[in-house]
């Protein structure tokens, strides 16, 4: 497991490595870390804006002792089909996710790319941590274990949950092609509805935006 | 004492979180004690003791551009779009360069200050010409030379001669005459008001 200083630590190695500036945004259990939700993670999920980045990133830690590994067991058989499913690399306890452009069928919103929560940066490595609200929505549709018990902690640890703003990322992202994002996000709602108050009109607009 | 810390959460003194919770002010500071553990907990102060409470784990920060632009603006303090972090030897040269980016008025006008905490010319030049915002640094140098104390500028970083014209905020055009001069030598439209300069430079104003 890798706790927040191991991935400030790993993360200054890697930015040690680089040979030119690079951006990217985390997104998974890495992100809540940054928030102080949790105090460890399995993996640390990222997704670049372009291959050329995400080669660069890959050099770097190769150099580290990093080796691809297979994505079978941790993604859901029909997430893996997907030709956006991430590059998996590790070295003993620690994974890396690595996505470039998409999420499986997600994009990289413009509100993800505006409304960044935090920004940390390593010399030549810009992490962008995203909102809340996208990590919530990312978590409800890469459907992997743990997923669902860390909505339910983020849901936990949060007065202020914009639903009206979540829902509107469900709705760009369907609206630009993602056709996983209404089902998986319903799914998720209903399930999460058994822990917290959810109100009806948001799960009413999920459905209007069908007919 | 299992308590759901979302609805503790906010600053309070022992006194009054132990009135809210029914304990005593003992049990009160044992449980705050057991959360500043945990890391759900900082206190603040000396002789009254604030405890600041989130249901969120309190990391430590590591400064970035906004606690730099802050730090040296006391009277003109900027709210931070996101919390940006550094976790390498982050510098006032670093800020600079990254604040002429972000191409927010306010964030501009914050830089100003920065200019007499400038050590290393040679690292700010390099870092400016690597993204080419040398020209905005240079004319925000000599806008800020009007106003304020300023550490001097070796003549070497002057010599540039530029003809592409480059706005430090899209579209705001140079409106001030006093500033002509300046847009002038380094081909950047500034977008400053006289009033926008005084706010920064005088207390409470």
């Amino acid at each position: 497991m890798l706790t927040h200083d191991d991935q400030l630590s790993l993360l200054k190695l890697i930015s040690k490595q680089l040979k030119k500036n690079i951006t990217c945004y985390a997104f998974g259990g890495n992100a809540m870390m940054f928030y102080g939700y949790k105090a460890e993670t399995k993996d640390v999920d990222l997704l670049f804006e372009t291959i050329e980045d995400r080669d660069e990133f890959i050099k770097a830690i190769k150099v580290l002792g990093f080796q691809q590994s297979s994505p079978i067991n941790v993604y859901v058989p029909e997430k893996l089909k997907d030709k956006h499913k991430p590059l998996m690399f590790s070295r003993q306890d620690y994974r890396l996710d690595l996505f470039v452009k998409k999420i499986f069928r997600t994009k990289l919103s413009p509100k993800m790319k505006e409304d960044k929560f935090a920004v940390h940066e390593f010399e030549k490595l810009r992490i962008n941590v995203l909102r809340k609200e996208h990590l919530v929505y990312l978590k409800g549709i890469t459907n992997r274990q743990n997923d669902f018990d860390d909505i339910r902690l983020i849901l936990s640890k949060e007065k202020n949950f914009d639903w009206n703003y979540f829902i509107e990322e469900v709705l760009w992202q369907d609206s630009q092609g993602d056709t996983w994002a209404l089902m998986d996000i319903e799914k998720m709602l209903k399930e999460l509805k058994e822990y917290v108050f959810i109100e009806e009109k948001y799960f009413k607009r999920l459905y209007d935006s069908k007919k | 004492m299992n308590i759901n810390l979302l609805t503790i959460e906010g600053l309070w003194t022992a006194e009054i979180l132990a009135e809210e919770l029914g304990y005593t002010r003992q049990s009160t500071i044992n449980l705050l004690s057991k959360l500043k553990k945990q890391g759900h907990v900082t206190a603040i102060g000396n002789k009254k003791r604030l405890y600041k409470i989130t249901a969120k784990k309190q990391l430590p920060r590591k400064p970035g551009l906004y606690d730099i632009l802050n730090k040296y603006n006391p009277n003109f303090q900027i709210m931070p779009p996101y919390d940006h972090q550094a976790h390498y030897n982050y510098q006032v040269e670093n800020a600079l360069v990254d604040a002429v980016q972000t191409k927010n008025f306010r964030v501009l006008l914050a830089t100003l200050k920065l200019f007499n905490h400038i050590k290393n010319w040679k690292k700010l030049y390099a870092l400016a010409k690597e993204i080419d915002v040398w020209q905005e640094i240079g004319a925000l140098y000599d806008v800020a030379k009007l106003f304020f104390r300023v550490r001097k500028m070796p003549e070497k970083y002057r010599k540039n001669k530029f003809k592409k014209w480059k706005y430090l905020i899209l579209t705001y055009k140079t409106k001030e005459l006093i500033f002509n001069s300046i847009k002038e030598k380094w081909k950047v439209q500034i977008p400053f008001k006289l009033g926008d300069l005084r706010k920064v430079k005088y207390v409470n104003s």
